[in-house]
Parts: structure tokens; C-alpha cells; sequence
């Protein structure tokens, strides 16, 4: 099956002009439609306004660069297929780029034959995606009932991918104990110190990693189901507050606390927000830790007030290492973390589920160098929730 | 194992952990392990020792596995010494890299000896090594 060209639309986003204006030429004599961007942020206002079926990404380019492109595309719009053009040296760039569901990649300078074979692969699983989608479709109208079905095996999709990240997880540590286990066996063997020191510590740093990943796991699970109570919004600020005094005085660190007791109980889930406020602000005192502090005062400050009618909102500020746009953009992906072994990537992750649990949200403005604030934002529910007959709740 | 002197292996892995496991099992099973850090560091013992044999990790950061590896195939000194791929990424994704790069070269490069996903289990790692030095 082909896909019909006059209605394949792509996306070219390339730095260099020559190579924009040579490319475009030879697409659009093959008949695509073909449209042309200088950067990743003009490309990626096209790719919101209408998603081309292909875009072909310079990897290399000043401002956002390829692999970041190609992971916003392929967020804004999976079935958009990205074919990457890579410069000679660029190979575990290119390799990265297949890991991140490119299609394909063409080496510079371009040899229309290979970027053909690239086009036909991207055009053969365009068009076999639209045949599956044409089934599933036809399936839904058939039958109503298996819709739910659809849904479901969506959900265990996303487990899906959370388990495939979570194993990668797993294996590395279990590498890493693996690896430890051999030295300190060889360490005994041989009566050789050296062994047993280097592999104890490689089998401890292992073992706090895994420790620290089940302890996030058994935080996450937690949060399935919301729990809404009446409570005071200031209740689980006061207690994080309580938890994490002792801590911020040893490193000397400024709690700076303001609750308004203005503020009104309304209906959330106490537990799930003690674990949001608790987890930003133990990033924040981390945040603190690690930077050298520039003139002194080092500040980890959370307030509660009410921006608007009817929301309640949490601020965590830090006036530590702050982050950059790369960081940002990834911040609540799952397993991402910028504190190497320390850090499992689920802390944010989990906080931002349970914000939106609550149909709440959470921003986040950062400057590198200078410090970092989130402010994370709850609709005040009035009413209570719905008596729902489940016998799994086991209310007290 | 023949009691010759022993074979020199050169690990390029970025991982203290993995750096620090594979250079005992080397130790330990009759070998002289060169470690080094990056692509960049790995080159430069290669052409200094030429070991019997090449352990590559693919990704690593500064220049990677990959990169190593084509320039060692390139090297006419160093392009008979088996070079075994140890990496988290999966071979077919190597692979693929290689025929792309190969649809465009005269001189087509080689599939790696062999090719082991971390983490390597110590005696299938062993195994290979025999087979290959």
C-alpha cells in the first residue's frame, strides 16, 4: 500500500539555508508538500499548528538541538515520523536519535538514494498505522462494549511503559550488584583487600539504590486513589515543616514559613499533598545543598495563600542552583533525575500525579544560577465525595 | 589457557562500577586488564599496547563506543584485534547504525566479534573471551 504524496506534508527543519532550499527542492519534485523551519522552536510551531506526516531534523542545530526536537515532536505528535540528518561524526547522536523513535538517518552530504530509502520506510509505516487505525476504528463502531476494553488496554500501555522504564532501573542495579558480588567473592579467594573494599562499596551503593527506588515505588502506588478529606491546606504544610527543621538547621539552611490562616478547609487529599510539599521541599533543600552558596543566605521558603477565588496555592522557593530549560522541559517524565544515583526520577512525577488527581496544576519558573520556585495550585472542593460502594476502601 | 604471557584486554566502559567488575574478573582469570574511560583515552592505549583483545561500551559520554569503533576498524594496525560491544543498548540498534553507515562507504565496516548486553553475566563473558583471545 502507498501513501498517496500530494497529501504527504513535510516538515523540514535544517539551520543551514543552502540545505533547506537543495532538500526542499528535491521533496518537492518528488511531490511532497513541503514546508521549512530554521530552528526547533519555529519548527515546533508548525508541528502544533498542523503535525506533518514526516519531518526531517538537522541533529545538529544552535538554540534547541535535533534529539530535543525530536522528543517534543514525537510528544506533540507521535505519529509525525522523523527521519534525522546527522553529520559524519555524529554517530552516537544518530544512535540516540533511533532510541528516540526516529525513523531513520541520513548522513550529510545527502545522497538522494539513501534519503529515498529513508522516505519510503517513514511513508510504509505512516500508511500501515493508518490501515490499523482504519481497523480499530471500524471495531469501535461494531462494537460499543469493547470500547471499555480499548480504554483499559491503553492504561496497561502506559504501565507497560512505565515497567519497561522501572526494569531498565532494575537491571542496572542488579548489573551493579552483579559486578559487586564478583569482586568482593574474588576478594575472599584471594585474600585480596582491595577486592573486598571495592566491591562492599559497590554492592552498598547498590543496595541503597534499590532501597531508595522501592521506598519511591511503594510512595507512587499510594497515590492511585485519592483520599478526600475536609482538612485545613495549611495541615500538611505545618507537618512537612515539622519534618524537615531539623534537617534544613544542620545545613544551614532558612526555612522562611508563611501559612495565611485565612485560608479555609476545604475537601483534598492531606496525605497525597504532604507527600507533594514534602518532596518539593527536600528538592529544594537538596537544590541548596549542592550550591555554593554567593552571598551567604541560603532560603528554602514555602508559603500558602489564595492567588483567586476558590484555589488555594502552595509556593516552594529556593535560592539555589536553579535549573535550565533542558531540565525544565523534562522534569516530570518519569525516571528522569539530575542527581545521578542519588536521585530514582519518580519524586516529580508522582507530585504532578497527584496534582492532577486533584485537577489542580503545578508551574515551575527556574534560573540557572539563581534559584527555583514552584507553585503548585488546588481548586478548593466544596463538597464532599461521592459514597462510592467499594468494599476495598475499608473506611474507619 | 596456554601459559604464555597473559593476554592484554582493553576495557573502555564509563562506569566505575563496570570498569571496576570487569577489570577483576579480568585480573582473576589470567588476563591483563588496560582500562579506560572514553572513546578519546581508549584510542590512545589501543595504538600504545595493541591489547589482543577490545571490550567497548557504546554510549558513553565525550566520544563513544561507536565512533572507537569505526576508527579501530580503519586502523590498519589495530583492525585484525576482536572487538566484543558491551552495552545497555540493544545490538539490532548497533547494527542498524552500521548498515547506514555502510550504504554509504566503499569500504563496508565489520559487525563487532560478538556482542554482549549489560549486564554481562561473568561467565558468559569469560566464555567469549576465550573464543576470541
Amino acid at each position: 500500500m502507498t501513501t498517496d504524496l500530494r497529501t504527504t506534508r513535510i516538515l523540514l527543519v535544517d539551520d543551514e539555508k543552502g540545505i533547506r532550499k537543495v532538500l526542499g527542492i528535491a521533496l518537492a519534485d518528488r511531490g511532497y508538500r513541503v514546508s521549512a523551519a530554521d530552528c526547533g522552536e519555529t519548527a515546533l510551531a508548525v508541528v502544533t499548528q498542523a503535525p506533518p506526516a514526516i519531518a526531517i531534523v538537522d541533529i545538529k542545530m544552535p538554540g534547541m538541538d535535533g534529539i530535543t526536537l525530536l522528543k517534543e515532536i514525537k510528544r506533540l505528535s507521535p505519529d509525525t515520523e522523523v527521519i534525522m540528518i546527522t553529520g559524519h561524526g555524529d554517530m552516537d547522536l544518530a544512535i540516540e536519535s533511533l532510541k528516540h523513535e526516529a525513523i531513520d538517518f541520513i548522513t550529510k552530504p545527502i545522497n538522494e538514494d539513501i534519503l529515498e530509502v529513508a522516505l519510503k520506510r517513514a511513508a510504509e509505516r505512516i500508511s500501515l498505522r493508518r490501515q490499523l487505525r482504519r481497523y480499530t476504528h471500524h471495531l469501535e463502531e461494531l462494537v460499543a462494549v469493547k470500547s471499555r476494553q480499548l480504554i483499559e488496554a491503553e492504561r496497561l500501555a502506559a504501565i507497560g511503559q512505565t515497567v519497561a522504564g522501572l526494569s531498565h532501573s532494575i537491571k542496572n542495579i542488579a548489573g551493579g550488584l552483579t559486578g559487586g558480588a564478583y569482586v568482593v567473592e574474588k576478594g575472599i579467594e584471594q585474600d585480596n583487600p582491595r577486592y573486598l573494599h571495592q566491591g562492599w562499596r559497590m554492592v552498598k551503593g547498590n543496595v541503597d539504590k534499590i532501597a531508595r527506588l522501592s521506598l519511591d515505588l511503594l510512595n507512587y502506588a499510594k497515590t492511585a486513589r485519592l483520599r478526600l478529606q475536609l482538612c485545613h491546606p495549611n495541615q500538611p504544610a505545618g507537618e512537612v515543616v515539622e519534618l524537615m527543621a531539623a534537617r534544613a538547621e544542620e545545613e544551614g539552611i532558612t526555612l522562611d514559613i508563611r501559612l495565611d490562616d485565612r485560608l479555609e478547609p476545604f475537601y483534598f487529599d492531606p496525605e497525597g499533598i504532604h507527600r507533594v510539599l514534602l518532596n518539593l521541599v527536600a528538592n529544594a533543600l537538596d537544590a541548596c545543598g549542592a550550591a555554593t552558596a554567593p552571598n551567604g543566605a541560603r532560603t528554602v521558603s514555602l508559603h500558602t495563600f489564595q492567588p483567586a477565588d476558590g484555589v488555594v496555592a502552595y509556593r516552594v522557593k529556593d535560592n539555589g542552583g536553579g535549573m535550565d530549560q533542558a531540565t525544565q522541559d523534562r522534569l516530570f517524565q518519569t525516571f528522569f533525575t539530575t542527581k545521578g544515583s542519588h536521585g530514582t526520577g519518580i519524586g516529580l512525577m508522582m507530585s504532578k500525579s497527584i496534582i492532577d488527581k486533584h485537577k489542580g496544576r503545578i508551574d515551575v519558573t527556574s534560573r540557572h544560577g539563581r534559584g527555583t520556585d514552584f507553585v503548585v495550585r488546588l481548586p478548593m472542593r466544596r463538597e464532599p465525595p461521592l459514597e462510592r460502594s467499594n468494599h476495598h476502601q475499608g473506611e474507619p | 589457557m596456554t601459559h604464555s604471557a597473559p593476554k592484554t584486554v582493553l576495557v573502555v566502559e564509563d562506569a566505575l562500577d563496570m570498569r571496576i567488575f570487569i577489570k577483576t574478573l579480568l585480573e582473576t582469570n589470567g588476563y591483563r586488564p588496560l582500562v579506560a574511560k572514553d572513546g578519546r583515552h581508549g584510542m590512545v592505549l589501543a595504538r600504545q599496547h595493541r591489547p589482543d583483545l577490545i571490550l567497548l561500551d557504546v554510549m558513553m559520554p565525550e566520544e563513544g563506543g561507536a565512533n572507537m569503533y569505526r576508527r579501530l576498524k580503519a586502523d590498519p594496525k589495530l583492525n585484525a584485534v576482536p572487538v566484543v560491544m558491551l552495552s545497555a543498548v540493544a545490538p539490532q540498534t548497533f547494527n542498524h547504525y552500521l548498515r547506514m553507515l555502510n550504504t554509504r562507504t566503499k569500504d563496508p565496516v565489520a559487525e563487532p566479534d560478538a556482542y554482549i548486553e549489560k549486564p554481562p553475566d561473568p561467565a558468559h563473558l569469560l566464555r567469549v573471551l576465550k573464543r576470541l583471545a
